[in-house]
């Protein structure tokens, strides 16, 4: 006469991992190259030194980095002299925005100035466009489709004469949508306005090759390439040449576009890092779409009242965003405790807001809300995406079955 | 090697986390059982709605049985409500505040909403009950 039910009690030994879109884990041989420059190499134990000093150490540490630099020129397609290393991917989305619109001007009011971004990019393109609002730059946010997609047409309507700069991703991190980025560089090539992309979840990932994209400049990360935490690049185009007004100050480091001691560990570990996902990159990606593509299926043939967050005909292959009907997205994300991944942008916590990307796309606050991200990289098993989609299947099976709406009983 | 899943990595009051992760007393008399008075409050600001179901037997709680849509915490409320009010009579029900809810799940100050959705929930039954509530 009373139904009891109880929460599902299968149970995993250990954490899942799947938040590689937030980061991933040092790759062996990345470690290995890194060392000699901490600690000093065994046939050359002075590695650690000063690569701006004029001695011997100082010009082999110099060596190592331009080492690096050719490393993940080769990964994008660029030249060497192009690579500004930066301290990772907000400094270089930061340096490239406030750069490029403080070099055009804008920010002496010696004219007027326009910016045009989106409105689901990266919060740290989305406040180093606000900033440059208080500084009166005038900044279109362009609105996305439900997919998530921003049309080339979209960005060159956005345009005025006043336009500096335009700033979108070529992959997004929530949703793992891809822009249409060699369409958009060639439109505003021909119209001469500069374009300035984050591809922080787009390289090693996806083929980049900027002899034939006219992109300006493009924002790259170590830690999302199975590199270190700390460092990361800009590209800055030569030819034509992209020019930057100096965010940080100082010794004149990096052509004077990014001053301070060159951290030659974390720089050589970008480099190998980058080597690395050069030739990984078929592979990696079409294993990693596999994944995505088999758990996708599975929640999707178990749970009705799914939402496939993005295109799924563009999207990047390591990255899966769902939202769940019927649940309560904090009640969700706690229930998965052996589940290590993301409602949205790399949230540590269970309770974190709902996603201005998801809100953007036009999901209500409910469903943004009870939306898991989830990332794949390559120590991802197919084992691991079997009992991850089992996991959120009874989970979320459990907390429908526990909610009242809709029960007589 | 202790399981990941007791481990409560998101830091929730201990009480918190093992009601909502063992959640006894979740699910709902069938319709039309005898003595059965159901309660329900929802709040609106925190999207969450709690269902608490006591079975009355010769003037106090039998049994009982919560549903909850909304947050671990307010999940937490519901099954400790539940299971703290069987064996309680009419007057001892009417007792509980949202105060002790919150001492005795240790729910913080931004969660105070929760205590008082299982208040309203408790209060709603009450509210409901006949004179005699025994079947």
């Amino acid at each position: 006469m009373s139904a009891v039910i109880a929460p599902a009690t299968s149970r995993a030994a250990r954490t899942i991992y799947l938040d590689y879109a937030a980061t991933t884990p040092l790759a062996p041989q990345v470690l290995e190259a890194m060392l000699p420059y901490l600690r000093g190499g065994e046939s050359d134990p002075l590695l650690w030194a000063n690569p701006a000093s004029a001695h011997g150490p100082g010009y082999r540490a110099r060596a190592a980095v331009e080492r690096a630099r050719a490393q993940v020129a080769a990964l994008i397609g660029a030249d060497a002299t192009e690579i500004i290393f930066t301290s990772g991917a907000t400094e270089s989305n930061n340096l490239a925005i406030k750069g490029a619109l403080e070099f055009h001007g804008a920010l002496r009011g010696s004219r007027r100035a326009h910016l045009v971004s989106s409105r689901t990019e990266h919060r740290c393109v989305l406040d180093s466009c606000r900033y440059l609002e208080t500084q009166g730059v005038r900044v279109t946010y362009l609105k996305p489709d439900a997919l998530g997609r921003i049309a080339p047409a979209q960005v060159f309507e956005a345009l005025t004469p006043d336009t500096v700069l335009v700033s979108l991703m070529w992959v997004n991190n929530e949703i793992g949508v891809v822009y249409d980025i060699p369409a958009i560089a060639r439109g505003l090539r021909e119209r001469g306005v500069l374009f300035h992309v984050d591809a922080v979840q787009a390289a090693g990932k996806l083929p980049i090759d900027l002899r034939e994209v006219p992109v300006d400049l493009l924002s790259l990360s170590a830690h999302k390439i199975y590199g270190p935490k700390g460092v990361g690049a800009l590209y800055v185009r030569r030819k034509p040449r992209a020019r930057l007004a100096p965010q940080m100050h100082g010794g004149g480091h990096e052509q004077g576009m990014r001053s301070g001691t060159l951290a030659t560990h974390q720089i050589v570990g970008l480099g190998a890092a980058c080597a690395l996902a050069a030739q990984r990159l078929g592979e990696d990606a079409v294993r990693l779409a596999q994944l995505r593509e088999r758990l996708w299926q599975r929640l999707a043939s178990a749970l009705p009242g799914l939402h496939r967050n993005g295109d799924p005909q563009a999207c990047a292959p390591h990255l899966l965003n769902v939202s769940f009907e019927g649940v309560e997205g904090e009640a969700l994300r706690a229930s998965l405790p052996e589940l290590a991944l993301s409602s949205g942008s790399a949230c540590s916590s269970a309770t974190a807001e709902p996603s201005y990307v998801l809100r953007a796309l036009g999901r209500d606050d409910e469903l943004a809300n009870a939306s898991l991200r989830f990332s794949f990289g390559r120590a991802t098993s197919v084992e691991e995406i079997e009992c991850a989609a089992q996991r959120v299947i009874e989970q979320v099976r459990w907390l429908r079955e526990l909610s009242p709406f809709g029960k007589d009983g | 090697m202790p399981l990941v899943e007791d481990s409560n990595p998101f830091a929730y009051p201990a009480p918190v986390w093992t009601l909502f992760r063992s959640a006894p007393r979740a699910g709902g008399f069938a319709p039309g059982t005898p003595g059965v008075v159901t309660g329900e409050a929802q709040s609106n600001a925190a999207r969450s709605r709690l269902r608490l179901q006591l079975r009355f037997e010769r003037g106090r709680v039998a049994d009982a049985r919560f549903r909850a849509y909304g947050c671990p915490t307010s999940i937490a409320v519901g099954a400790w409500l539940a299971g703290w009010a069987v064996g309680k009579d009419v007057r001892e029900l009417a007792g509980l505040s949202a105060a002790r809810l919150r001492k005795e799940l240790e729910i913080p100050d931004h969660r105070a909403h929760c205590a008082l959705l299982g208040e309203d929930a408790l209060r709603a039954v009450l509210d409901r009950l006949p004179e005699d509530p025994s079947p």
